[in-house]
């Protein structure tokens, strides 16, 4: 969440700042500079790198700070909200048997799987597990939290790594291309297309693609990570995984598309841009050197800003999909109110989206002197 | 190379700005790169390499089936496997297909169980040199303990009601069991179907539904499982089997929750066979290698009337909701010819027990005129109105399942044509249970068909009336008939065929003229599987479970080559 | 140029919600009337858009999908304007720590997975349209309280709160009445801008089960449906709602940011010289 902020301190409207009224753009190398007197040698380069490390050490620390709290209130909330919920986590239990137990034998499993005490006993309890290394049982998948979360978590990864690599790569080629030519035809079709795209759910493309691409032309497999049953294998996998991962990439693309060629735009207005020009350099040199290396911090940061996004699509995909992955268990706990699950699942997915937000924000801070470490 | 390039431009970039820029690393493409590079790694490590095991020459002698159903549980004292349809245990006795009525043959037990005059005590002689899949021998201690545990209230076994009339069971000599009832039970043999645990597996009490047993069965059955996990689990034949090894020597079943998926699936040839809801099943028809299998079975479908609720209560509405019900409409369009209708809880397959005339036909003309007669007159918005009270019921459904969902908009559509309003409600059963005695609910049932006294006893006793008895479930409609009650104890304690057939006639003539549910239809259970060359167990009445333990594999042990 | 954007999106919603309007009414059809023989019937010229999966006219179908698709975000959107109008106006105006406490919060729910946190709040109060409308509602505030802070902010300064002060109102008086109002065309906004959000979310939870109930009409229940009938053949049962659900949701986007361009004046950074 760090503000970024161009050369000439133009702000995007309705963007915030970290306090009121902020001032135009200050670099954060300059104060050790400037406190120096007029007789000493200019910063040494270590000294400023040096500077800027320590602020950007600062804000990692300052943001680690405030996951904690965070990440605490949303897991009380969770629980509390499960006690108060009038939903009976012994259907998800109990399955078809649930019917035909009296309601005396519930009361009696209720007792037994510590259902029937308060929430915060049950929130402490799990904490305490928690800290303790045990992370409890799934009943919804019969198995320890950590195996499902084990067998589970690589193939998240796959997809979601592949489907984010796929879009950012695909992101970059086309709005840069797109924000170059800002204005022409290319320009023009590719945004009409993000914006077509982005107003459809992840679940709707990917409907439509196993509606095209599996029963109709049956050139693809509709479901799962491998052939009824048996063993992954690599091809196989590859094979499975080749449409959740397109699917997953394509509603990813409109919003990091749109964010390259945001900044490609606002880079091609920039001075040094203009000075390369009217220097007679070439314009696929001005591009590849001058606009793409601008225009990369806004891209990382926007990345950052929208990794709920991806998790959001990762879950979407991993249901229609019937992809074996963690995001598509959030589904299944939540049905069944498995809170073991529900609750792991739901805070890790929360510091996972916030500290990936981190990482981006630190890698644009390196990146770019320019921008502000208050974040 | 592109990305050092890069780096190498951001700097010079810097440079010629005049800014002192840290030596970062543009880490925009090399993100990408690295994860793509991740991507393959992660690809490589996680799958094992080789192709999937047991196929090839092998292959012939197993099956992968998808089940709608959820995998593990396989503890017979939490009620796995109450019908006998178990891979990996035996029960007492088991059932034997055919058109019609399955009979019962004797399994664990070496002859069919014998009563005395009044069927309060049954004897039976225990097969001798059975031995568990862990070793231990079987003998009667088993059955014992096995039937002691279910019936033990710190279990909390979710089949305990329906065995409660079993006081006790005691071994009386080195072979031999007795079961002593609470009261007569004419049709004790339908609970001998339950699959026997070793005595060590339930020596101590503890919830059943918690047992190790859940996960690792251990029986006598044709099969052992091998392998359990979420979404896979594998049974292999168990080549001591005391009826002769199985020829299908691997069973995987998968577990795969929505329907379109394992249609998905059976089309593109990835399992050997699976259970469908009827219409997916249907666009199987006619495909090469396939077969659509319908097994008949006793799976009810009906809605409750609460006698408690003012509408649905009441006689004439309860009437004419049976006759407005296009019931044969439902079976060709809801469940594509799938199905019978039904009137009463009994199907027709009881044979001598069913009542042929006790049906309701689908005349909305009729009954409108009823309700008009009772009073109900139409109103302006077409909703009849008796005394102030709109003629409105709410009817409660579990929103998971499509056919129920499906049946329920077109009772209600056929309950609008004669006036009367069908709110419908998706709701999970916990939200169900506590107005199961106001609202109606959309109801299965025919668990245990195998005899009408467990088919219908629980839905129509009025034993059932008062709340802490059996399961909220039980007789929903909290109906109250005192010719059906006394001839339903006639069929329960009457040892003589004939007379329990007439007195379920009677329940079945009783029932038409007074109803207390609308009953709509029997489903068929449909199946797909693959034509493989097998001679497949014949079909079977079914209960209302119908994974893949049952349809064409309800008995895969049996199946020959030819 | 903005103008013709908000003309043009415009039509197209009005047409929209006409179509959501009059359909159902001019067909005279009752949603609850079914007729499985009819069930999923391709497109032809007495159903235009083919049948559903219990033979109702797939045309009329949408169009209350459409309506209650509508109507839900609409609460959601009004609810989602109501906190964070007081969130905005109490932190821009109050400054300091409260200020720096709700941009914490709010960057802290933005941190969330929307959907993860809507589908939590929904599990766990099942079947309740309380549940969906919250739990879009409290976690799509953000945006707004966001942009009312802001103007909050520049607004102070303006010389009309200061004429209120010195002619004696109270801090509360000056907020309630003066600031308020003045949001109220950015509040109006982020309403219509909401809106997309809101059926987005509604029709992705309606399709995992967990929002509005399979019988009524929703372009989620819908569109949840048509993984049904795929298989059964019908692709007009995708398709269709599908279709709507894009139409319904660029128009309503376009017209909200349209309409922000007309109705905020150009910042002179964004003048073109």
């Amino acid at each position: 969440m760090t503000t970024v902020r161009d050369g000439r301190g133009k702000r995007p409207a309705a963007e915030p700042g970290t306090g009121p009224a902020d001032g135009p753009a200050r670099t954060s190398a300059r104060p050790d500079a400037a406190s120096r007197t007029a007789g000493d040698d200019a910063p040494s380069v270590r000294d400023l790198r040096r500077g800027r490390h320590r602020d950007v050490w600062g804000m990692v620390r300052r943001r680690l700070l405030f996951i904690v709290p965070v990440t605490g209130l949303v897991s009380a909330g969770l629980f509390a909200a499960a006690k108060y919920s009038p939903f009976d986590p012994l259907v998800g239990y109990l399955g078809t048997r649930y019917m035909t137990t009296t309601e005396a034998d519930k009361a009696i499993i209720s007792e037994q799987l510590g259902l029937d005490q308060p929430w915060y006993a049950t929130y402490w309890g799990w904490l305490q597990d928690l800290f303790g290394g045990d992370l409890g049982r799934s009943r919804s998948f019969s198995q320890p939290v950590a195996q499902v979360i084990a067998e589970r978590l690589p193939w998240t990864l796959l997809l979601a790594g592949a489907g984010l690599a796929l879009a950012v790569v695909v992101a970059l080629l086309l709005g840069i291309t797109a924000g170059v030519r800002s204005g022409g035809l290319v320009d023009r079709a590719v945004t009409a297309v993000c914006v077509v795209v982005q107003g459809l759910p992840p679940f709707v493309l990917s409907l439509a693609a196993i509606a095209v691409f599996a029963l109709t032309l049956g050139w693809l497999p509709a479901a799962g990570l491998s052939d009824g049953g048996s063993d992954p294998t690599a091809g196989g996998v590859l094979r499975h995984m080749l449409l959740p991962v397109v699917v997953l990439a394509i509603s990813q693309v409109p919003w990091l598309l749109l964010a390259v060629r945001e900044s490609v735009v606002t880079s091609k207005g920039e001075d040094f841009v203009a000075g390369a020009v009217s220097r007679g350099i070439p314009t696929g040199i001005v591009t590849r050197r001058h606009i793409v290396p601008t225009s990369l911090a806004p891209f990382v940061n926007i990345v950052g800003v929208r990794l709920p996004e991806l998790v959001v699509g990762a879950v979407l995909v991993e249901e229609v999909f019937s992809w074996p992955g963690v995001a598509g268990a959030i589904v299944t706990s939540a049905r069944d109110l498995d809170m073991a699950l529900l609750a792991f699942l739901t805070i890790g997915t929360t510091v996972v989206v916030m500290v990936g937000s981190l990482l981006a924000d630190v890698v644009v801070a390196l990146m770019d002197p320019r921008v502000s470490t208050d974040g | 190379m592109a990305v050092t390039r890069i780096t190498h431009l951001v700097r010079s970039v810097a440079h010629r700005e005049g800014n002192i820029v840290v030596r970062a690393r543009a880490a925009g493409p090399v993100l990408p790169t690295i994860a793509l590079g991740g991507v393959l790694a992660l690809v490589a490590c996680t799958t094992p390499g080789g192709s999937a095991d047991g196929e090839g020459a092998a292959g012939d002698a197993e099956l992968v089936l998808a089940d709608g159903y959820e995998l593990g549980g396989y503890n017979p004292v939490a009620g796995f496997g109450a019908a006998g349809e178990a891979k990996m245990y035996d029960g007492l006795v088991r059932l034997t297909g055919g058109e019609g009525m399955p009979g019962f043959e004797p399994a664990l037990a070496a002859e069919l169980p014998t009563a005395n005059d009044d069927a309060t005590v049954w004897t039976v002689t225990i097969r001798p040199g059975v031995t568990f899949s862990d070793g231990t021998t079987f003998g009667p201690e088993d059955v014992v303990a096995t039937y002691e545990a279910i019936l033990d209230p710190a279990s909390a076994s979710e089949a305990r009601s329906s065995f409660d009339m079993i006081d006790e069971v005691v071994e009386t000599g080195d072979d031999t069991v007795e079961f002593r009832l609470a009261y007569p039970y004419a049709p004790l043999v339908t609970k001998m179907l339950i699959g026997i645990v070793p005595a060590e597996a339930v020596a101590t009490p503890g919830l059943a539904a918690e047992s190790t047993l859940n996960s690792e069965p251990v029986g006598t059955g044709p099969y052992t499982l091998v392998d359990l996990s979420p979404d896979r689990a594998v049974l292999e034949a168990n080549e001591d089997y005391w009826d002769g090894a199985p020829e299908i020597k691997k069973l995987t079943l998968l577990y795969v929750p929505d329907d379109n998926t394992r249609a998905q699936r059976m089309v593109s040839g990835e399992i050997d066979g699976t259970n469908l809801p009827p219409l997916l099943a249907n666009t199987f028809e006619g495909k090469d290698g396939m077969t659509v299998t319908a097994q008949t079975s006793a799976d009810w479908r009906g809605l409750s009337l609460p006698t408690n609720n003012p509408v649905a209560g009441d006689p004439a509405v309860r009437m004419a909701l049976n006759l407005a019900a296009d019931r044969q409409s439902m079976i060709d369009d809801v469940l594509g010819g799938h199905g019978r209708v039904a009137a009463t809880p009994y199907p027709e397959v009881y044979g001598e027990a069913y009542e042929p005339d006790a049906v309701f036909e689908h005349d909305p003309a009729r009954a409108e005129e009823i309700l008009t007669d009772a009073g109900w007159v139409e109103g302006a918005d077409g909703i009849r109105v008796k005394d102030g009270q709109r003629a409105q019921i709410a009817l409660m459904y579990n929103s998971v399942d499509t056919v129920r969902r499906d049946l329920a908009q077109a009772f209600a559509s056929d309950a609008l044509a004669v006036g009367v309003e069908v709110d419908l409600e998706a709701l999970s059963w916990d939200r169900i249970d506590p107005r199961i005695n106001t609202d109606a609910t959309l109801l299965g049932g025919g668990d245990e068909p195998f005899d009408p006294d467990t088919q219908s006893y629980d839905a129509l006793s009025s034993v059932f009336v008062q709340p802490d008895v059996g399961s909220v479930y039980a007789n929903a409609s909290d109906y109250q008939n005192a010719t059906v009650d006394a001839a339903l104890e006639v069929g329960r304690r009457s040892l003589d065929q004939a007379e329990r057939d007439a007195a379920y006639r009677e329940v079945q003539d009783a029932y038409v003229d007074d109803p207390g549910y609308v009953y709509l239809v029997f489903l068929d259970h449909t199946y797909v599987s693959k034509d493989a060359g097998w001679n497949m167990s014949g079909p079977v009445l079914e209960p209302h479970a119908h994974g893949v333990t049952w349809g064409p594999w309800w008995s895969l042990q049996s199946w020959t080559r030819d | 140029m903005a103008r013709r954007h908000l003309v043009v999106a415009g039509s197209v919603l009005a047409v929209v919600v006409l179509y959501a309007v009059l359909v159902p009414l001019l067909a005279g059809v009752d949603d609850r009337v079914t007729d499985f023989a009819q069930a999923r019937q391709a497109p032809s010229a007495e159903h235009l858009f083919g049948t559903d999966s219990a033979g109702r006219d797939l045309f009329v179908r949408i169009a209350s999908g459409i309506r209650t698709s509508l109507l839900v975000a609409l609460l959601c959107a009004l609810l989602a304007t109501v906190i964070g109008v007081v969130v905005g106006v109490a932190a821009g105006f109050w400054g300091g720590w409260p200020d720096r406490l709700v941009m914490r919060t709010t960057d802290a729910v933005n941190a969330l997975p929307h959907l993860l946190l809507g589908i939590v709040i929904v599990a766990m109060f099942r079947g309740s349209l309380l549940a969906i409308v919250l739990s879009i509602a409290l976690t799509h505030w953000t945006q707004v309280a966001r942009i009312v802070r802001s103007e909050i902010l520049s607004l102070r300064q303006r010389p009309f709160v200061d004429a209120a002060v010195l002619a004696g109102a109270s801090r509360r008086q000056v907020a309630v009445r003066h600031l308020v109002p003045a949001t109220a065309p950015q509040a109006l906004i982020a309403v219509v801008l909401l809106l997309p959000h809101a059926v987005w979310h509604e029709s992705t939870l309606s399709f995992l089960g967990f929002g509005l109930p399979p019988h009524e009409p929703s372009l989620g229940t819908l569109l949840e449906e048509a993984r049904s009938s795929l298989l059964l053949g019908g692709w007009w049962t995708l398709v269709f709602p599908a279709a709507v659900l894009v139409v319904v949701t660029l128009a309503v986007a376009f017209a909200g940011q349209a309409l922000r361009k007309v109705v905020t004046p150009p910042q002179p950074s964004e003048l073109r010289l």
